[in-house]
Order: C-alpha cells, then sequence, then structure tokens
C-alpha cells in the first residue's frame, strides 16, 4: 500500500537539509571562533572600559621658597566632591549632598572624561568630615583633593616666579610624551616655567569597577598624587616685596643681587600681573584685559625688555680705555661743554663744561666729551668687544627663560639692519650708551656686578636648592664662576673709585650719607618716545661689595634724580634689615 | 535505533542541565534561593513539568497526533487572533502573550504548524506537483504567519518561513515553486518596512551597524559581543566576567544567556553547546531518515528545521551575525514555554522511534 516513490525522494531532500543545516551550525562556530580567540584582547579591552571608572588625579607641584624659607609658591589643597552617577541622578545627589551640608551649591555640576562628575569645586575640611559620616545616605559620592597654587608674594614677584596654568595645546604636543595629559597644570612662566621638570609632580589616580547602572560596585585601587621636589629660591621675598613696592606708580625696575656669588636677591619689575588671579582662572574678558594692557604687564621688564642705557653704559668704556691702553689713570681731557668732529657739534651734558679732569673724576661727573674721545679711539667694535666681556650681548645664563639679549651696533650690524654705512657720530652716540645700544636692566646689572666682583664673572642664579618633599635638602646649587676678566687691578681701582666719587660729589650725589658707603653710576637715557629713562646702578659696601642692584625707571627724567633716589630708599632699608655694612 | 533514541534523550537531558546551569549564573535572584522564587528555581520547575509532558509525548502515537490536524490549525489560528485583539504586550509594545503574560500562542504556533504542515502535505502528497496544493498551503501558511509578524514577533515569523521553505522542499514541491516563494519573501521584505515598528527598523539598521546607536538599539548587540569575546577561548570562569555579573549584558538570562554562558566558559563552553546541538539535530535528521513513514519523515525534519533556525537566530544575534530579533535559545533561555514546546517538539521525534520498532 505504500508508494516507495515519495519516501526515496524526501530522504533525498533530507540529506541535503542536514547539510544545510550542520553547515549554518559550522558557521556559527566559526564565527565565535573568531569572537572569543581570535579577537578576545579587543574585546577584553572594551570590557575593562565597561566596567572601570578611571579618575585621574591632578599632581600637586612642589613648593618654591625664598632664601630664608619664605613661601613664594604653594599649593593648597581644595577639597571638591565627585559624584558616579548610577542609581541616583545628578539632581537628586546634588540635592542630597546640599542637605548634608547644609548650604547651596553654586558650582555647576561638570561632566568629566571618566563619567564622573563634579559635583562641588570648594569645600571645607569641617565639610569633607560631614560627607565622610554621611557616606551611607550618599551613594556614589566621593571626596577628592584638588591641589590649588597659591602665590604669597603676589604681584610683586610674578616675573620672576611665573605662574601655571593648564596646559595648551601646543605644549601638550611638545610634552605629551613626557606623560602629560589634557587636564595638567604646567609651568607657564618664570621659574615655574624653568623647572617645571623638577617643581612638577606625579598624577595619582583611582579605579572603581561599577555596574551597568554606574554604580560603584568597589574600589579597585587609588593611587595618591604626590610631587616630588621644591625649590629653594636665592630671593629674599621681603626685600623682593620692598623693591616692588618702591617702584609704585611707576615703570621700572629694580634687580639686587649677591656679587660675590651671582645670588639675585630681588627682581622686582612693574607693572606686574596677579598670578593668583590667573591660577584660579579668569574670565575671557579679564584675560583679553590684560593680555591688551598698554603697559605690557606680562612683560618681565628686568630681562625682557630693551633700553638705550646711556650713562651706566660708561665704566664698559672707561675700562676699555684702561686695557687697551688709550689712557691712563693720569691722562687728563679738557672738556669745553662741546665736542667738534667733522662740522659736527655733540655737547656734554653740562653746557658749561667740565674743565680738564683725569678718568675718576669723568667718571664720576659722567663727563660726555672725555668718552666721546674715547669711543672714538675704541671704535664700535672695540666698544662692543668690551660690553661682550661684560656679558652682554649673551645668554645671561640666569634660569629663566625667555630673556633677552643686549643689541650691540657696530657697522656690520648697521649696514645689515639699516642699509646705511655707520658714520663717526654713531660712535660718539655708543660711547654714551646712546643710539643704536639697547640693553636689557639685567645686562646692567651684570655689567655692575662684575664690576663689584673685580672682573670675577659669578653665573647669574634664582635657584639655591632642591628640596625633597619632607623638606630635606636633596642637591646645593653652588656659585659657579664663569670667568676671571683678564683686568688689571688698577684699572678696577679707577673705575670703583669713579664710581665711589660719584655718590659723593658727583651725578649720584642722591645716595650720599648713608651708613655705608656707596659706589654707583648715573644714567640718563634719551628716548624718543618721551621723557628719559632714568638709571642708576652700583653696589654697597664700596669696597668689600655685598650687594650689586640696578634701578631703571621709565620716563624718570635725570638719573640723579628719580633713579638715585628709588635706590637711596631701596638701600636703606636693606641696611636696616639685612645689615649689609661689612 | 534504540541508540538513535538513547542518544536523543541522553542529548536533551545534557541541554536540560545545561540550560539550568546557565540560567542559575545569570540569574539576577540567585539570592532567594530554590524556592525562593529564583529564576533557576522556576526554570528547573519547568524542566520537571517539561519531561513529564516529554515522556507523555513521546508514549503518545504521533499518527494520532497527526489527526488533529485541522482542530490544532484552527486552535492555533484563534489563539493567534486572542493575542491580537485580547493580548497582553511587552515593554516594546508587542502582543504576544494571552492570560497575562504567561502563554505565548506564537510558541505553541509553531508544533501546531509542523503536525499540520506534516499531516496535511503527507495526505496530498500525489498532488504534489500541482499548482493547487502550493497555493492552497501557502495560504494556510500565510494566515498564522502574518498574525505571528504582526504581533510583531519576527524570530517567530522567520522560522516559520524556514518551516514553510522545508515543508515544500521535504514535499517533493518543485524548485520552481521554491524559488518563486524565496523571491516572493524577497519582494515582501521592503514592503513591509513601513509596517514595522521604530524600535524593530532601529534594530535592523543597528544589526547593520551597532555602533550607531550604541546606548540604544546597538547596545545588546554590542554588550554581548564584548561578554562572549571578553570569555576569551577559557573563558572568565564559572559566575565571573563583569559583563553577565555587573549586568552590562542585558537579556542575559532570556535572549543573550549564550552570551553570558560565553562570558563565563570561553570559546570551550560556547563550543560545546553548539556541538550538542549539532548531535542533537543530527540525531533528529537520522531519525528522519530512518522514519517508517513520511509522517514520521516530515514531523522529525520540521522539528529539526525549528530547532536549527532558532538556534541560528539566537545564536546569531548573540554573536552578531544576524538582527536582534527576541527569540530564545532552545533548552538554555529561562522561560517555561519555549522549553515547554522544544521539549514537546522532541517528543514527537522520540516518538516516532518507537513507531519503528513496532513496526518492525
Ligand atoms: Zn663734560
Amino acid at each position: 500500500m505504500w508508494n516507495e516513490q515519495p519516501k526515496v525522494k524526501t530522504n533525498q531532500r533530507i540529506e541535503s537539509m542536514v547539510w544545510i543545516f550542520v553547515g549554518m551550525l559550522l558557521f556559527l562556530l566559526i564565527r565565535l571562533w573568531f569572537l572569543s580567540v581570535l579577537e578576545t584582547s579587543l574585546y577584553q579591552q572594551k570590557s575593562e572600559l565597561n566596567r572601570m571608572r578611571v579618575t585621574p588625579l591632578l599632581a600637586p607641584r612642589g613648593n618654591i621658597y625664598d632664601r630664608y624659607g619664605e613661601i613664594l609658591a604653594q599649593d593648597v589643597p581644595r577639597y571638591a566632591v565627585s559624584f558616579l552617577p548610577g542609581d541616583v541622578s545628578i539632581q537628586e545627589s546634588r540635592e542630597k549632598l546640599e542637605s548634608v551640608l547644609g548650604r547651596h551649591i553654586d558650582d555647576r555640576p561638570q561632566e568629566r572624561l571618566s563619567g564622573e562628575v563634579l559635583l562641588a569645586n570648594s569645600i571645607t575640611l569641617e565639610e569633607v568630615s560631614r560627607i565622610e559620616e554621611a557616606n551611607r545616605k550618599l551613594p556614589g559620592i566621593m571626596v577628592e583633593t584638588q591641589p590649588t597654587r597659591v602665590y604669597p608674594a603676589g604681584v610683586s614677584a610674578s616675573h620672576v616666579i611665573g605662574y601655571i596654568g593648564r596646559i595648551s595645546e601646543m605644549e601638550l604636543m611638545n610634552l605629551a610624551k613626557n606623560g602629560y595629559a589634557g587636564e595638567d597644570m604646567v609651568g607657564k612662566s618664570g621659574v615655574e616655567l624653568y623647572y617645571e621638570d623638577i617643581l612638577r609632580g606625579e598624577k595619582g589616580f583611582r579605579r572603581v569597577e561599577v555596574d551597568a547602572l554606574g554604580k560603584i560596585v568597589r574600589l579597585l585601587d587609588y593611587h595618591p598624587p604626590r610631587f616630588h621636589n621644591s625649590l629653594a629660591l636665592t630671593l629674599d621675598r621681603e626685600f623682593q616685596e620692598f623693591c616692588y613696592s618702591l617702584l609704585e606708580g611707576k615703570s621700572g625696575v629694580i634687580i639686587a643681587g649677591d656679587p660675590r656669588n651671582g645670588e639675585i636677591l630681588a627682581m622686582a619689575s612693574r607693572p606686574a600681573f596677579n598670578p593668583n588671579a590667573l591660577v584660579k582662572g579668569m574670565t575671557q574678558e579679564e584675560w583679553q584685559r590684560m593680555v591688551d594692557d598698554s603697559l605690557h604687564s606680562f612683560t618681565s621688564r628686568s630681562v625682557q625688555a630693551l633700553y638705550p642705557p646711556g650713562s651706566v653704559f660708561k665704566p664698559v668704556l672707561a675700562l676699555a680705555a684702561l686695557e687697551e691702553g688709550i689712557v691712563t689713570a693720569d691722562t687728563r681731557t679738557f672738556c669745553p661743554g662741546f665736542f667738534d668732529y667733522g662740522n659736527q657739534r655733540f655737547y656734554c651734558w653740562r653746557r658749561s663744561g667740565h674743565g680738564s679732569m683725569n678718568l675718576v673724576d669723568a667718571i664720576a661727573h659722567s663727563c660726555n666729551v672725555t668718552f666721546y674721545n674715547l669711543g672714538l679711539k675704541l671704535g664700535p667694535e672695540g666698544i662692543s668687544r668690551w660690553a661682550q666681556t661684560f656679558r652682554m650681548g649673551e645668554s645671561p645664563g640666569i634660569d629663566l627663560t625667555d630673556v633677552n639679549s643686549a643689541l650691540l651696533p657696530d657697522p656690520r650690524w648697521k649696514r645689515q639692519h639699516i642699509g646705511e654705512p655707520w658714520y663717526p657720530g654713531d660712535t660718539i652716540n655708543y660711547s654714551i650708551g646712546q643710539g643704536f645700544v639697547l640693553l636689557t636692566p639685567f645686562d646692567v646689572y651684570r655689567m655692575i656686578s662684575i664690576i663689584a666682583a673685580r672682573g670675577r664673572v659669578y653665573q647669574p642664579q634664582l635657584m639655591s636648592q632642591v628640596l625633597d618633599n619632607r623638606g630635606e635638602v636633596v642637591r646645593n646649587r653652588n656659585p659657579v664662576v664663569e670667568a676671571q676678566l683678564p683686568v688689571a687691578d688698577s684699572s678696577w681701582n679707577v673705575i670703583i673709585e669713579g664710581m665711589k666719587r660719584a655718590v659723593r660729589q658727583g651725578t649720584g650725589t642722591a645716595c650720599r650719607g648713608l651708613p655705608v658707603e656707596i659706589a654707583a653710576k648715573t644714567g640718563t637715557a634719551q628716548n624718543p618716545h618721551g621723557e628719559e629713562h632714568s638709571w642708576f646702578g652700583g653696589f654697597f659696601p664700596a669696597d668689600v661689595p655685598s650687594v650689586a642692584f640696578v634701578v631703571m625707571i621709565e620716563h624718570g627724567g635725570g638719573g640723579s634724580g628719580i633713579a638715585a633716589q628709588t635706590a637711596r630708599t631701596m638701600i636703606e632699608w636693606y641696611v636696616e634689615h639685612r645689615g649689609g655694612a661689612s | 535505533m534504540i541508540s538513535s533514541r538513547l542518544t536523543l534523550i541522553l542529548l536533551t537531558l545534557a541541554l536540560t542541565v545545561c540550560g539550568i546551569v546557565a540560567v542559575f549564573t545569570t540569574d539576577p535572584l540567585r539570592e532567594n534561593g530554590l524556592l525562593g522564587g529564583s529564576f533557576y528555581g522556576r526554570q528547573i520547575m519547568w524542566a520537571g513539568i517539561s519531561w513529564a509532558i516529554f515522556f507523555l509525548v513521546s508514549r503518545l502515537d504521533y499518527r494520532w497526533c497527526l489527526r488533529l490536524e485541522w482542530p490544532l490549525y484552527v486552535f492555533m489560528v484563534l489563539s493567534l487572533l486572542a493575542v491580537l485583539f485580547f493580548g497582553s504586550g511587552d515593554e516594546m509594545g508587542a502582543r504576544r502573550w494571552l492570560f497575562s503574560r504567561s502563554v505565548q500562542p506564537s510558541e505553541f504556533a509553531k508544533v501546531a504548524y509542523i503536525i499540520f504542515a506534516a499531516a496535511h502535505l503527507v495526505q496530498n502528497i500525489q498532488h504534489a506537483d500541482e499548482w493547487g496544493l502550493y497555493i492552497k498551503f501557502c495560504i494556510l501558511t500565510a494566515l498564522p504567519g502574518v498574525l505571528i509578524f504582526i504581533e510583531p514577533d519576527i524570530g517567530t515569523s522567520m522560522v516559520f518561513v524556514a518551516l514553510w521553505l522545508a515543508a515544500m522542499v521535504l514535499a517533493s514541491f518543485n524548485w520552481k515553486k521554491i524559488l518563486l516563494s524565496i523571491s516572493f519573501l524577497a519582494a515582501l521584505l521592503p514592503v513591509s518596512w513601513p509596517f514595522l515598528a521604530d524600535y524593530q527598523k532601529n534594530r535592523l539598521l543597528s544589526f547593520i551597524d551597532p555602533y550607531r546607536d550604541p546606548l540604544g538599539s546597538g547596545y545588546n548587540v554590542i554588550q554581548s559581543q564584548i561578554a562572549i569575546g571578553a570569555g576569551g577561548f577559557w573563558g572568565n570562569g564559572f559566575l565571573s566576567g563583569s559583563q553577565s555579573q555587573l549586568r552590562f549584558l542585558p537579556a542575559r538570562y532570556t535572549d543573550f544567556i549564550f552570551a553570558a554562558w560565553c562570558e563565563q566558559l570561553g570559546f570551550l563552553g560556547g563550543a560545546f553547546i553548539v556541538l550538542l546541538f549539532i548531535l542533537l539535530v543530527g540525531v533528529v535528521m537520522k531519525i528522519a531518515r530512518e522514519a517508517p513513514d513520511l509522517e514520521g519523515k516530515f514531523l522529525a525534519s520540521l522539528v529539526a528545521t525549528m530547532l536549527v533556525f532558532q538556534i541560528m537566530i539566537n545564536i546569531g544575534m548573540n554573536i552578531g551575525v544576524m538582527p536582534v530579533t527576541g527569540i530564545p535559545l532552545p533548552f538554555l533561555s529561562y522561560g517555561g514555554s519555549s522549553l515547554l514546546i522544544t521539549m514537546v517538539a522532541v517528543g514527537l521525534v522520540v516518538n516516532i522511534t518507537r513507531r519503528r520498532r513496532e513496526d518492525d
């Protein structure tokens, strides 16, 4: 009764179906092999990303101290509250937090890359303990410390200490290989920038495991952030602040240091900026106002601004002339009040003339005519060469970045940059620090301190010690003698005697009658943009100098005036507070 | 033939045990204990019921079942209509259940249709070359098929389509008719697009590119692939694996139980399950080939088809080669209806082996 024909046919089809079915299931197996064997590392990573939340914790920086251990820059911990969203919404947990703290939170919740939300930016230590107590009521809430940079000397040392700020994209590109990341703070200027590698701390992180709802299952590990090294500077914070205050209402520079070892004691430049405001973060508008500031508050006038030096430059020529054998200590020059060269007449600053005088008096009275003569004999190359001997026009070797170097002109320079030949008149101007020559106040300071040290050239330095994070000294920076200038003692005697006499009876009498003898040189730099710049550079005690200084007041008028008076107040303060009569 | 039957029963037992273990490892209420309303406890209860019915079915004469062809068909269509009008929906708005989510008629419909198709085609096998039978069969299939499709339950409709095609192949319809059916379906695809719910469209688009909407419709696919991939060759170990234990993997005790299984037991564990399935399908097809009558051949082959396609669709979506369509994995996924229906189907196949012996 059974027709066998359909059965045979069906069996054939069953057989082909088996192959299709087995093929389909084997295909699943192959794909499974791909997923779980060949691509497993990729998916393991993705799985880790799913369950782990890593929060980087900002690195604190080392402190910066002055020479007496006073703080110049410091990280103050600030407590912040972060929150990992999960079962509880951001709004809800914020309300809970507010009820625990008993106050309103103004901060807008900030979402981070790790998925966390920053609920409150700064809470007090007392509030931290309240949160810890109410731990159970606040799921997903964590307290973290965030370092905040504070500069106790504020605006007065801003150019030297610098400031820190969020790393920029450019910096990130250059520094990324050193482990910097998008939210890091880095030194932006001054010592903060120069010693970034030393001051920079180590980031910490916190890893938590979360479930699919973002609820924290457990803390996996916690690496606290820390810093490794602090710095002690040669700076004297109190003196620095006083110097800055002396410049009130003016634009100018005061630099003071120890000529016996190259240490910088103060380096004030005004106007300046407030680093504390910068670190706190400013609005776009505030920032723009600072950048556009016509007074250039961001410029460190000490090392970045170039000025004609005027007569403070004269010791360079005097020393050069003595050493080149152009003059001796006894050579006398007659100053009728003017100097004729060709058909041009160049005047002395005292039109009535200084009469006949030797080099010491010429320095003391800053007689232009004497220096015109010397300059013409030295020639522009000679002057520049001797200026270089005083480390002008070279990298000054101080531990700061963005330092400008002097412009020392000569005929070749003039041809290249102005396209004109060098005239004897240019040499005459050069001999009294006018014309094309431009120096930073720091260049002048170095010249003064080399004179004070009678030709011993110390590398200027701001940093004196590296400390570890417990405050123990790890490294002392010893004075570095760069060179001993091959200059005869008698030549130094002439220059120093000239500067002493300048204070006693010459152009610098504003500093006469102090409890300590001062040797100094004034300068009045003509300035095409307005009132003359006023210079005063010197050292004390004159015979055994322990402090060399330079004061420069923009548009201050004659050097015997405002710069010398400012220097006098500074010296008085220093002698009273730091001694220095010896 | 005894060995085929025994193999089948042992494979079924192995898969049921794997299923209970799988549900245990993914049970969100595991702490409630065996009798405290935990999912694995309930799955064990369902396994007991299913095994009882399995033995009952395997002792019934399948030829007697086939006589119920029309009552079963009518009951199937009526229950699907009831879902359409009185069904309760799920979160997505799909209506698949009756009696407050306890009975899923589309599960029952699969077995009913298998019995109906086997009976109807075998009775009319001498007309297999005629267009009349083809058209009648197509219409009788389309009625429940469309009802399931518009529930909507795309996964089960896909199984329906597979059963329909397989039945025609078995009935030795000529290739012209089968090709015509396939091209008709292909033509229907773009037409059906507007009838799909938004979430279904999203799922289909996410199948093509899961990262299009990684937190929405692509989430399941991404998370299940991560779970399987992270399991690696050896797996993360029993009850470990952050994807399933930390709840990143959605539907981990139902539709995506395979991914959770693989995360814990790795490629080895996954391959073990697939091999069990291959053996199961192989044995069922062997029984089909050796069945004494056409009815038996049809029944067994169609049961194999149903199993293969459910496995393919479910594991396929777990490993990202099929769109997410929400279909349980036979034996492993948590759920009473699914397990019961699978066991009934396998029971029918066991039954075929008994008849063979009696005939001899
Ligand atoms: Zn004169």
